[in-house]
C-alpha cells in the first residue's frame, strides 16, 4: 500500500518546487555571510564570523534552516496530499477498493514521511555541498574536529533531530486539510500556526514567570529543546533561518524530554486526524 | 409493494432497515434490499431518490443512521475492507489522479486491491477501449473516457460483485449502448451486478431484477420478467372505438378498457383474443389489429410511483 501511495505522488511538481525553495534558501544563508565575510585578518571577530560558513559549524545553520523552511513546505506537502484527494474525489476510489481508513490515512502518513525524509535528506546533501565549497573557498580545513564538534557518525543524527522536528508541523496541516477536507485550510493553517507560535513563544519568554513556563504548552519550545542538540559551539554564530524564539539552553526541557513531549504532539494529532476520519462521512 | 425479503444466506447482497438522514431530510428510509448471485439487478428512481446515497453506504462511504448492510451474506460493518475486495465498484462521478496514466492510476487502484497481474490491466482497458489512450494522462480524457476507466477500474481485479453508480453518465449513445452489452454479459458470466439508474429503458434492457426508489423508500422489488408479464392486455384498433369500448366494457372478463390514441387496451387474459373478436363482431364492429399488450418498465414504474403519490 506505501507503494501506491508513493505511485500516487510521482509526476507531481509541487514537491520538487518547494525542494527548489528550501535549497535556494540553504544557497542564500551559506553563500550570504561568505560574501560578506571580509578575510582581511586573522581575529577573533573574524574567526566568530566564519563560523556561518564554515563547516563544522555551518552545519547547525543548514539545519535550522531545514527545520524551519522544512515545516513549512511539508506542511504545504501535506495539506496537498491530504486536500487533492477530497478536491479530486478519489479518496472514494480508494476506500471502495477495500482499503480501511485506518489503513489509508497511516499510510499516507507513511508516505508523507518518506517523501518529507527524501527532499529534507536531499536538500541537506545540498546544504552540506554548498559549506564545502564555502569552506574551501575561505582556505579553511574541511574538519570536523573543532571543540565540541561532532563526529562523522553524528551527522546524520543531527540531520534526524532536525527532520524529527519538522513532523508535528507537517502534521498540524494534515489535520487540518482533513478536518475541512481542503488544502488551502492545511496549508493556512499550517502557516498560522508556524507563525503565531513562535510570536506567542517570544512573548511568553519576555514576559517570564509563570508566563514563561506556559512555553511548556507549545510544541515550538520542545523542537528548540531537542534543535539545542545541534549546537556546536555555545557561541557558535547562527546564519541559518529560524522561525521561533531560540530560549536559553537553562530554560529548556532536557533534550530527551522535549523529544517525548514532541511526540506526544504528533501522537495526538495523528490520533484527532483518525478519529474524524473513521468517523466522517466521505462525500463527494 | 412487493419485496421478497428471504433468510437464505445466498444473497450477495442484502440492506436491512438502512436509513440515512442529513437534518430533517430522510435521504433513505428503512431500505430492505435483496440481491442474489448472477443478478443483474437495477436500482431505479428519479434523481434525488437516494440511489447514490444507499450505494454510498453499501461501500462504506457514508455511515448509516439506522440499519445496516450484508454482502456475501457478511455484515459489512466489522468486516468492510475484506469484502469490498471482491466487490467492484463505479462510483457517481469518476475519481483519478490527473497527472498519471490510466495504466498508473490502474496499478494504484489493483496494488489496493492486492495486486494482479500487470497482463490483466491490457486485458481490462482493451474490453473499455482504452489500450490505445492507456498511457496518456487521465487530465486528458473526456468525461466519458473517465467512465470508461472508471468500469475497467471497478472490474479488473475480476469481482464477483459489480456496483455500478449511473455508468452511463457522460457517455455517448454508442458508448451506452457498449455499456449496457458489458452490463448484459457481466451477467451473462454468472456475475452479480447491481446497477443504479434513472434510465428506465436502461433497466429494461440490461436487469434481471429491478427495485424502485422514490423519496428514500423502495416501492417495488422484483424480476424484470414477471413485471413485465404483469396485467397481460391485449391491444386493438377497431372501426368504432367508442362502441367496442362500452361493448368491451360491459364483459365480466374484461377488468378494464383504457384508449390510448387510436388504439384500446383492454385488460384481459390472452387467450380471450378470439372471444374479443367474435364479441365485437357481433356488435358489427370489425378489428384491424389485435395484438398483445406488453407492459414496459416505464408504465409499472409510473404506476408503482403514481400509486405512491396518491396514497
Amino acid at each position: 500500500m506505501l507503494a501506491a501511495e508513493l505511485l500516487k505522488v510521482r509526476g507531481r511538481w509541487l514537491p520538487w518546487v518547494l525542494w527548489l525553495v528550501l535549497v535556494a534558501m540553504l544557497a542564500l544563508t551559506t553563500f550570504a555571510p561568505y560574501l560578506d565575510w571580509k578575510g582581511d585578518g586573522g581575529g577573533f571577530l573574524e574567526d566568530f564570523e566564519r563560523q556561518a560558513f564554515v563547516l563544522p559549524w555551518a552545519l547547525t545553520s543548514i539545519l535550522d534552516t531545514i527545520q524551519s523552511l522544512g515545516s513549512i513546505l511539508l506542511g504545504i506537502v501535506a495539506a496537498s496530499l491530504v486536500g487533492t484527494e477530497y478536491s479530486w474525489g478519489t479518496v472514494r476510489s480508494c476506500l471502495v477498493r477495500g482499503q480501511t481508513r485506518s489503513h489509508y490515512l497511516l499510510t499516507k502518513l507513511l508516505g508523507l514521511s518518506a517523501v518529507g525524509l527524501v527532499l529534507l535528506a536531499t536538500a541537506f546533501a545540498v546544504g552540506l555541498i554548498f559549506t564545502l565549497i564555502t569552506t574551501h573557498l575561505a582556505g579553511q580545513p574541511i574538519s570536523l574536529n573543532v571543540p565540541d564538534g561532532p563526529s562523522l557518525p553524528e551527522v546524520p543524527l543531527m540531520f534526524l533531530r532536525s527532520a524529527y522536528s519538522v513532523l508535528p508541523y507537517a502534521l498540524v496541516a494534515f489535520l487540518l486539510a482533513e478536518l475541512f477536507h481542503s488544502t488551502a485550510a492545511g496549508v493556512g493553517g499550517g502557516l498560522v500556526y508556524v507563525f503565531v507560535e513562535g510570536i506567542i513563544l517570544a512573548i511568553l519568554g519576555n514576559i517570564g514567570g509563570v508566563a514563561a513556563d506556559m512555553r511548556l504548552f507549545f510544541v515550538g519550545h520542545h523542537v528548540s529543546a531537542v534543535m539545542e542538540l545541534n549546537r556546536i559551539g555555545s557561541e557558535a554564530v547562527d546564519a541559518g533561518l529560524v522561525l521561533r524564539p531560540q530560549p536559553e539552553a537553562s530554560d529548556l526541557l532536557p533534550p530527551a524530554q522535549a523529544a517525548v513531549a514532541v511526540a506526544a504532539y504528533c501522537l495526538f494529532l495523528v490520533s484527532v486526524a483518525l478519529w474524524l476520519f473513521q468517523r466522517r462521512d466521505v462525500r463527494s | 409493494m412487493n419485496s421478497p425479503i428471504s433468510n437464505s444466506s445466498d444473497v450477495v447482497l442484502r440492506t436491512a432497515g438502512l436509513t440515512k438522514r442529513y437534518g430533517r431530510l430522510v435521504a433513505v428510509a428503512d431500505l430492505d434490499l435483496e440481491v442474489r448471485p448472477g443478478q443483474v439487478y437495477g436500482f431505479l428512481g428519479p434523481n434525488g431518490s437516494g440511489k447514490t446515497t444507499t450505494i454510498a453506504m453499501i461501500l462504506g462511504l457514508l455511515h448509516p443512521d439506522r440499519g445496516h448492510v450484508e454482502l456475501f451474506g457478511m455484515d459489512t460493518r466489522p468486516h468492510l475492507a475484506h469484502l469490498l475486495q471482491r466487490t467492484g465498484a463505479v462510483t457517481e462521478a469518476p475519481a483519478f489522479y490527473p497527472h498519471l496514466s490510466a495504466r498508473t492510476n490502474l496499478r494504484i487502484f489493483t496494488m489496493l486491491s492486492g495486486g494482479i497481474p500487470p497482463r490483466r490491466l491490457d486485458e481490462v482497458l482493451d474490453l473499455v477501449g482504452l489500450l490505445d489512450r492507456a498511457g496518456s494522462k487521465v487530465r486528458t480524457y473526456s468525461l466519458g473516457m473517465k467512465q470508461r476507466l472508471a468500469l475497467a477500474a471497478a472490474l479488473v481485479h475480476d469481482p464477483q460483485l459489480v456496483i455500478l453508480d449511473e455508468p452511463t453518465n457522460g457517455l455517448d449513445p454508442a458508448g451506452m449502448r457498449e455499456v449496457r452489452q458489458l452490463i448484459r454479459s457481466l451477467g451473462e458470466m454468472g456475475k452479480t451486478v447491481f446497477v443504479s439508474s434513472h434510465l428506465l429503458h436502461e433497466v429494461e434492457q440490461t436487469c434481471t431484477h429491478v427495485g424502485i426508489l422514490k423519496q428514500g423508500r423502495l416501492l417495488a422489488q422484483q424480476p424484470v420478467s414477471e413485471l413485465l408479464r404483469e396485467g397481460q392486455a391485449l391491444e386493438l384498433r377497431v372501426t368504432d372505438g367508442e362502441a367496442a369500448a362500452r361493448v368491451l366494457g360491459e364483459l365480466d372478463w374484461v377488468t378494464a378498457v383504457t384508449r390510448e390514441d387510436d388504439r384500446l387496451v383492454v385488460q384481459a387474459p390472452l387467450p380471450r383474443a378470439a372471444d374479443i373478436s367474435r364479441t365485437l363482431a357481433e356488435h358489427s364492429i370489425y378489428l384491424s389489429e389485435l395484438r398483445p399488450h406488453e407492459n414496459t418498465l416505464e408504465e409499472f414504474f409510473l404506476e408503482v410511483t403514481g400509486a405512491e403519490e396518491a396514497s
